[in-house]
């Protein structure tokens, strides 16, 4: 229903609202999944900014990790992206279904009244 | 902020005086908005405006300004049922009236997705401050993001 998708997409506008955090996920796309210090490497922010980024892309789902080593390894979910991107189109059409709606309210024929309208 | 909202337009073959009686008229709202019920409306400013959409599905929006028959605007809190819309909870809903040739030009904005405020428990994930690029540009960039991504394969 709309207010579930509603309360997902604010969710992930909120992570996605931080520039640095479109930055992250833009690279882990580029690279199909990097750890903090490769991207820490590529971004002018600090390793544990990036770390920060991350857990908050990862608590909306927006990006796992699998441990790598001595490290985590993070790679990207496309699902909630594609969610995202596709849920101020569903506003839209719901719009143009309520006016569809309206024009066909507006351009139905007025009930006939009790009264002839017309009697000399 | 011009970008953060969605806006459609449609033609009417009816006068601008009809497209205003079936916007705010309590059966035709029922219609074209709910589940058919009529709808509860108090058109002056601040005034509550019940929307049901579905069985069991309560929205009490407020209404902004209801200029008859050229403007009608309301904050509507679609995340929030059964809490009254405010400044901060809600998206405005305005719609445009104009004549056009023998009939009326429909125009809908939704407006303000970006400023709403994050449910409790969410705060200390939530930065809104920048919202200059646009939402727009923002999901369009992830839309093509996304296909990029797909095509690494990522798993």
């Amino acid at each position: 229903m709309t207010t579930v998708l509603l309360g997902q997409a604010d969710e992930l506008f909120a992570a996605l609202a931080e520039p640095n955090r479109r930055l992250i996920l833009e690279r882990l796309g580029t690279h199909g999944g990097a750890t903090a210090t490769t991207l820490a490497g590529d971004l002018p922010v600090t390793r544990q900014a990036v770390t920060q980024h991350l857990a908050v892309l990862e608590s909306v789902d927006l990006v796992s990790s699998a441990k790598s080593g001595r490290e985590r390894r993070y790679t990207v979910h496309v699902e909630p992206l594609t969610a995202a991107a596709s849920w101020m189109n569903q506003v839209a059409t719901q719009w143009d279904t309520r006016l569809a709606a309206i024009k066909a309210l507006a351009e139905a024929p007025l009930p006939s009244r009790p009264t002839p309208k017309e009697k000399p | 902020m011009e970008q953060d909202r969605v806006e459609r337009t449609v033609h009417i073959a009816a006068t601008t005086q009809r497209v205003w009686e079936i916007l705010t008229t309590p059966e035709h709202i029922g219609r074209w908005f709910g589940s058919g019920t009529p709808a509860t409306v108090d058109l002056r400013p601040d005034g509550v405006m019940v929307l049901e959409p579905a069985h069991g599905e309560r929205y009490l929006t407020r209404v902004v300004k209801a200029d008859p028959p050229h403007y009608f605007a309301y904050r509507w809190a679609s995340a929030h049922p059964d809490v009254l819309a405010d400044d901060t909870n809600s998206t405005l809903v305005e719609f445009y009236i104009t004549a056009d040739g023998d009939g009326t030009r429909l125009k809908v904005c939704e407006s303000g997705f970006a400023s709403l405020t994050i449910p409790a428990g969410r705060e200390r994930f939530a930065s809104y401050e920048s919202h200059s690029q646009g939402w727009t540009d923002v999901l369009q960039g992830i839309a093509e993001y996304s296909e990029t991504a797909a095509e690494h394969g990522t798993s």
